[in-house]
């Protein structure tokens, strides 16, 4: 259907307005509440920060994927860094390696529903997606 | 191919008086679409500029534009693309006025070589090989200028001063605007901290209306804030959080039960005379 994808290459702080702005904008279009828009652009921002602040940046793929019953928005960030050693614990409330408060991937998780992590040393991959009901 | 080259360069220099008339139509008529008139002038200016340099160039017979002998042109191509930049043109403005050059050099190159067909080929390959190696140097400058100018205005976004407004007796207000990252929420701690102590002040409203994400990095530091001016004996009232974001924030698991926070900076402004145990009647009173 509409399918639209939009790719952010993150370098610097900067970097981590124009992915959630992205994010807020292909949201929006695919006809996502303001409430599901801010959290939508709120996540982004917790994974793009992760990649930026533990790989020193990295890749924000956008994607939006319409059909006639549902939309889902789906975001990918990747990155080139040392890899999560412990993906449970660092998806752990709480945890945190740089003095943070620890709560962003599980943020995620509950703001959008869903997240999946694929990690080793060299390639870490984050997704997480959220439908809406048309 | 070399000698031809040459011939060529010195086919166009010796028809430069042509070429800027032609120039000088085709830039007329590029303001004219562009609904600019006043900016022919300017442009046939440094068309002319440029024309000059060009043509110097190819009389010193660095006709490859790859050569090091022609960096003048492209230096003079790159300082007029960041004009017009600077300017506010569109790419594809910036590209048409370039590429304007090669309309008004392919009829006079034409007209050079009736005569001599079997190099009329090569002849054009020649000059449009010129002029693109000028536009694609146009458009990388173009384009320098215009990143150099988005990573100044953010910088200078960034760099926006954090205001700490005295809006009654013991009472400061802080409205916060853009994104907080750690350098800025520094800042905000330091001036808040630095004010709280200046004014005396006993409660500090922190406005986060103009905040457009808050995530977990934003809440840490609002944490660390209301901690620290807790410290001088001040108390913190988070106002502006909108409805999303509030919506957002319980998803967030973020402890935010130390932090007085309020819908509306009218409201945290009534919570904070309730703390210091005034009200505006009272002290109109009192001023009375």
């Amino acid at each position: 259907m509409c399918d639209r994808q939009v790719e952010k290459t993150i370098r610097l702080q900067e970097d981590i307005i124009g992915a959630r702005q992205a994010g807020r904008d292909l949201a929006r279009a695919a006809g996502f509440g303001t409430v599901d828009q801010t959290r939508i652009a709120t996540a982004i921002s917790e994974l793009v920060r992760n990649a930026l602040l533990h790989a020193g940046g990295g890749l924000c793929r956008i994607a939006v994927e319409t059909t006639e019953a549902s939309a889902t928005l789906q975001v990918t960030v990747s990155d080139d860094g040392p890899g999560i050693p412990d993906i449970a614990l660092a998806m752990q409330p709480g945890h945190s390696t740089t003095r943070g408060l620890g709560l962003g991937l599980s943020a995620v998780r509950s703001l959008m529903g869903g997240l999946s992590i694929e990690s080793r040393p060299g390639r870490t991959t984050v997704v997480t997606s959220m439908t809406r009901r048309r | 191919m070399t000698t031809l080259a040459a011939t060529i360069a010195a086919t166009i220099a010796d028809r430069e008086a042509e070429i800027r008339e032609a120039w000088f139509e085709q830039i007329e008529a590029l303001a004219g679409r562009m609904e600019l008139p006043h900016l022919a002038q300017s442009l046939r200016a440094e068309a002319a500029d440029f024309l000059v340099a060009f043509i110097g160039a190819l009389r010193s017979g660095e006709s490859d534009l790859q050569d090091d002998g022609l960096a003048v042109v492209l230096r003079k191509a790159a300082e007029i693309s960041a004009a017009r930049a600077r300017d506010g043109f569109t790419p594809s403005e910036t590209a048409a006025f370039v590429m304007s050059l090669k309309d008004a050099l392919l009829p006079v190159v034409i007209a050079a070589y009736r005569t001599a067909p079997a190099e009329l080929g090569e002849a054009i390959t020649g000059a449009n090989r010129m002029v693109d190696a000028l536009a694609v140097e146009t458009f990388a400058s173009y384009t320098r200028t215009r990143e150099e100018i988005i990573e100044r205005q953010s910088r200078s976004i960034l760099d926006l001063s954090t205001p700490t407004l005295r809006i009654w007796n013991g009472i400061l207000l802080m409205p916060l605007v853009g994104i907080i990252d750690t350098q800025r929420a520094q800042q905000v701690m330091e001036a808040m901290l630095t004010a709280i102590t200046r004014e005396e002040a006993r409660v500090a409203i922190l406005d986060v209306t103009g905040v457009p994400v808050i995530d977990t990095r934003v809440c840490l530091h609002l944490t660390r804030t209301v901690a620290a001016a807790r410290l001088l004996g001040a108390r913190v009232v988070v106002t502006g959080i909108s409805p999303d974001a509030a919506q957002t924030l319980v998803k967030l698991d973020v402890d935010l039960s130390g932090m007085i926070t309020r819908g509306s900076l009218r409201a945290g402004l009534a919570e904070a005379l309730r703390l210091i145990g005034s009200s505006v009647g009272a002290l109109v009173r009192e001023a009375s």
